[in-house]
């Protein structure tokens, strides 16, 4: 539970960050003043329409990807099985992007379209792998291989698309907090607020779905049920934050892994892992503005940083024969 | 059907293709030529009409495509045979993006030009990337098995993409024209550079030629080929080499292209049976084919604009690897 | 045909990382006979097979071939001397015998030369001996397993060697594959003078099909010499830990040794 409220303090000290530093650094008060409806010259600018959803899709976003991403990395026992590396997410920003531009489609159709997108991919990835014995290291193969063949469709749509319906494209091929509107934080928000406690709550399932499937159903748990509930809102939580933010690399992946190291392995692991997702996006968009003459958007930080940590990942799992 | 006989056809069938092919991405484009103009411009050197500029124009891409094509089917069946793992290949590797990488620090702080300075850092960065791969894949037990090499060559390849990312975001008014070194493509072969790659693809096609002997032995195990009288070490170093030669000297023109060095020895082992000594070359030709047909592909698809060969081949040859892992038996990983 | 390859195994140490397998182990291969190397599980067998097949350099000592060292012969040359078996080799996917067993022809051919008449030659009397020559054209991985060990056989004799070393070619044989490969290598014994050596599991065959016998204990060489020589009760409980009874086989009059367990053992035999 500590860990819990240490990384909630993170969290919200990150938050306060965000909306204090920029361009002007304001005070506390000022930020506060704006946030309660007063009108200063300069600030109200900055605050409300940069600052605030900047800083909310961050916490929005960094929460659904890392809880997500945990859920997946949980249930297929596999530290490497996260959406973003086997191929979901692709299928999500897939799905989105032809909606986007063959279909003229926008806004919630085509989130729900990614929805879609990402649970057709896991159904896929997850038959494909079954095959008699459940293989975690032929799962992660074949949705390297799911995730190459997206890649290249997005490739194409992308080169038939009209110009003017690029940037929208685009906003679910790179993850960055520039340019989110406070509109779209609504949305996130309650996507967050339904799925994030049905995954918490089914986190217990979970926890004995680890044990293997013979053991669970002996334990009572209704194994396929919890299966799809819990993609379900992953993936879910995952495309209305690409929506909102694009894809942040990495987050899905790193969370769990963190977080299951500060709470201890085999713990329930959900909700830290969410606030670790919150916290690696705050942080790593707080470097990317102002680390760096350039200002670089949250995702190529987090993916130079996860980079690294995937590949230490790797090295330790080879040692220890957990990849094989 | 006797294994001569499926060689022999396999290879006519291809030239065939290839022949088409060759046809095919000379006249086809954003601006097609007719078969009248094609001929003129081709056998009668003419150069008047725009379109027999436009055929001409289009030779040092097609014959680019030929030779990289080749390149990298040969690179991947190398690189397949001294792991004896079959997803072994220089995009699943990573190594076309380390190769990719070197080339893009390069330009960046090293204000690098020539075709020559292009080559020598993309072998660099192949070479590199290729023993930290497998440095990394062949830790712990059981060595580099297929599912940890993949594992670590596409964690190390999405690593140094976000470093290609980084690299060229803050530089995007002087990399716009270099999005192929992210996704390859050979719409940027010229002579000069044709001329700058050959002599390397030369010794790489002959060293695998010459070591396709050995590489029969050392699929039966190192142990086996020690027994047969091949030193394992050196023969897998010379290998190596060739291989990141081939695939390094091509990404250092066209950028990280995927699949082919994967798929086309898969296609051939499973047609042609596995012996080296016919893989080596017709992989040679089935690269050739393949990359040249991509090509057309990405600028029929793309028309008016072009689709990279890279994407291309990365759609054709990914459901091989997907292939390859449902097909594996859960112990062969 | 006979051959006079000498084959000597003289004081060597040897292990992995370190770890120390063999000690200080002399030995001489008889020429032209068939030897097994008996011993009890990480005795170093296995070790021992491969430090002479030149696999894994000892830490001290050496083996010898006609007197000269054999990491001094060029690989190819010992190649042609000298085969081996490994227990588990590599099945490359799709192949068919025949190219495996030709496959066995490496150290013969040139560097840019294909197969000639006499590697065909080779071939085809390989899988002429093992009985498989119908089998040429088939794909490994459609044969049983007895097939299997048959066509790796084969292979090693289109290597041609005068020595051959084989590390448990009957293990995971049904008893009836058993017998036919170990008939199948005395065969190749008596035609062609082959020296042998073994690592084989039962010691009942190999009491039976052995001419030599050599048994190992944790690393260590502690007998030596015919099967009627070597297998008694005192070295069956040195090299295994098992009280047995040693009597002659009824069919071949070689030892046969029957273990004693904690049960089922009569009365009158218990000692």
């Amino acid at each position: 539970m500590s860990v819990t409220l240490i990384l909630t303090a993170a969290v919200l000290s990150l938050c306060t960050a965000i909306m204090l530093l920029g361009n002007t650094v304001y005070s506390p008060a000022a930020v506060w003043k704006v946030l309660t409806g007063e009108n200063i010259k300069g600030a109200t600018f900055a605050v409300r329409t940069l600052r605030l959803p900047r800083m909310l899709s961050g916490l929005l976003a960094g929460f659904a990807f890392g809880m997500a991403g945990s859920t997946f990395q949980t249930m297929l026992r596999n530290p490497l099985a996260s959406p973003d590396i086997i191929g979901v997410t692709a299928g999500s920003n897939a799905a989105a992007i032809f909606l986007l531009i063959m279909m003229n489609l926008s806004g919630t159709a085509v989130s729900l379209g990614a929805v879609l997108g990402g649970v057709l991919t896991s159904a896929f990835i997850y038959l494909l792998s079954r095959g008699g014995k459940f293989e975690g290291g032929r799962l992660i193969l074949i949705g390297l291989g799911v995730q190459a063949m997206l890649n290249a469709f997005i490739s194409y749509l992308l080169l038939r698309a009209p110009q003017h319906d690029v940037p929208a494209a685009y906003r679910w091929l790179s993850g960055s907090l520039n340019g989110v509107q406070l509109s779209d934080i609504p949305m996130l928000a309650i996507i967050i607020i339904i799925f994030s406690p049905i995954t918490i709550l089914l986190g217990k399932h979970l926890r004995i779905l680890e044990l293997g499937e013979n053991s669970a159903v002996t334990l009572g748990v209704n194994t396929d049920r919890t299966r799809i509930l819990l993609i379900l809102s992953a993936v879910i939580s995952i495309a209305f934050a690409t929506a909102t933010t694009g894809p942040i690399a990495f987050v899905s992946f790193l969370s769990g892994p963190i977080s299951s190291k500060l709470v201890g392995a085999g713990t329930q692991n959900e909700l830290p892992a969410g606030l670790v997702g919150a916290v690696l996006v705050l942080l790593a968009d707080l470097i990317g503005q102002f680390a760096f003459s350039t200002k670089f958007p949250v995702g190529v930080i987090t993916g130079i940083l996860g980079a690294p940590y995937l590949i230490f990942l790797l090295i330790r799992m080879n040692k220890t024969g957990g990849a094989s | 059907m006797r294994q001569s006989e499926k060689v022999f056809i396999t290879l006519i069938i291809s030239l065939i293709c290839i022949l088409l092919c060759i046809a095919g991405s000379l006249a086809l484009g954003s601006r097609s030529v007719s078969p009248g103009e094609l001929i003129d411009a081709l056998f009668l050197g003419k150069a008047g009409t725009f379109g027999q500029i436009v055929v001409r124009e289009r030779i040092p891409r097609t014959v680019f495509s030929l030779i990289a094509g080749a390149a990298l089917g040969i690179s991947g069946a190398l690189m397949q045979a001294i792991t004896r793992n079959p997803i072994a290949d220089p995009s699943v590797l990573g190594v076309n993006t380390g190769a990719s990488l070197f080339v893009v620090m390069g330009i960046a702080f090293l204000n690098i030009q020539t075709a020559g300075q292009y080559i020598v850092l993309a072998l660099l960065g192949a070479a590199i990337t290729a023993v930290f791969v497998y440095g990394i894949g062949s830790l712990g037990a059981g060595g580099a098995t297929p599912i940890k090499l993949a594992l670590a060559g596409s964690a190390t390849s999405a690593a140094l993409s976000s470093f290609v990312s980084a690299i060229m975001l803050p530089r995007s008014n002087v990399m716009d024209n270099f999005r192929f070194w992210q996704v390859g493509s050979v719409s940027g072969a010229n002579w000069t550079n044709i001329r700058a790659v050959l002599p390397l693809l030369i010794i790489g096609f002959l060293i695998s030629i010459l070591l396709a002997p050995v590489l029969n032995a050392m699929a039966l195990g190192d142990e086996m080929a020690s027994v047969l009288g091949v030193h394992t070490g050196i023969a897998r170093a010379i290998g190596a080499l060739a291989g990141v030669v081939l695939c390094g000297a091509i990404t250092a023109v066209a950028g990280p292209i995927g699949f082919v060095g994967l798929m086309v020895p898969h296609v051939m082992r499973l047609l042609l049976g596995p012996d080296q000594r016919i893989i080596m070359p017709m992989s040679a030709v089935g690269g050739a084919l393949i990359l040249t047909a991509a090509d057309i592909a990405g600028r029929i698809l793309g028309n008016p604009g072009e689709l990279e060969s890279g994407v291309v081949t990365a759609f054709l040859g990914a459901p091989v690897l997907i292939i390859i892992a449902v097909k594996s038996k859960g112990s062969s990983l | 045909m006979n051959n006079e390859h000498q084959l000597k195994v003289e004081h060597i140490t040897a292990g992995y990382d370190g770890r120390t397998i063999l000690k200080d182990i002399e030995l001489a291969i008889p020429v032209n006979k068939i030897s097994v190397i008996l011993g009890a599980n990480a005795c170093g067998k296995s070790t021992l097979l491969k430090t002479i097949a030149r696999l894994l350099k000892p830490s001290s000592g050496k083996i010898t071939l006609d007197g000269k060292g054999i990491w001094t012969f060029p690989s190819k040359h010992l190649a042609r001397v000298l085969g081996l078996l490994p227990q588990s080799p590599v099945v490359p996917e799709g192949i068919v015998v025949a190219d495996l067993v030709s496959r066995g022809r490496f150290p013969y051919q040139g560097l840019m030369k294909g197969l000639s008449r006499e590697d065909h030659a080779a071939v085809a009397e390989a899988l002429e001996i093992m009985g498989i020559t119908n089998l040429a054209d088939r794909r490994l991985d459609e044969l049983s397993g007895g097939q299997k060990q048959r066509v790796w056989i084969a292979m090693a004799l289109a290597q041609d060697t005068d020595i051959l070393l084989l590390d448990e070619p009957t293990t995971y044989l049904d008893i009836t594959y058993q017998v036919e490969i170990l008939d199948l290598l005395t065969d190749l014994n008596r035609k062609k003078g082959t020296t042998i050596v073994m690592v084989l599991h039962d010691i009942n065959l190999s009491a039976r099909y052995a001419d030599y016998i050599f048994a190992l204990r944790e690393g260590c060489l502690v007998s030596e010499g015919t099967p009627s020589e070597v297998i008694n009760e005192e070295l069956i409980k040195e090299v295994y830990g098992m009280n047995c009874s040693v009597i002659s086989d009824p069919v071949s009059g070689s030892p046969f040794v029957l273990p004693k367990g904690r049960h089922h053992v009569l009365d009158s035999c218990l000692a």
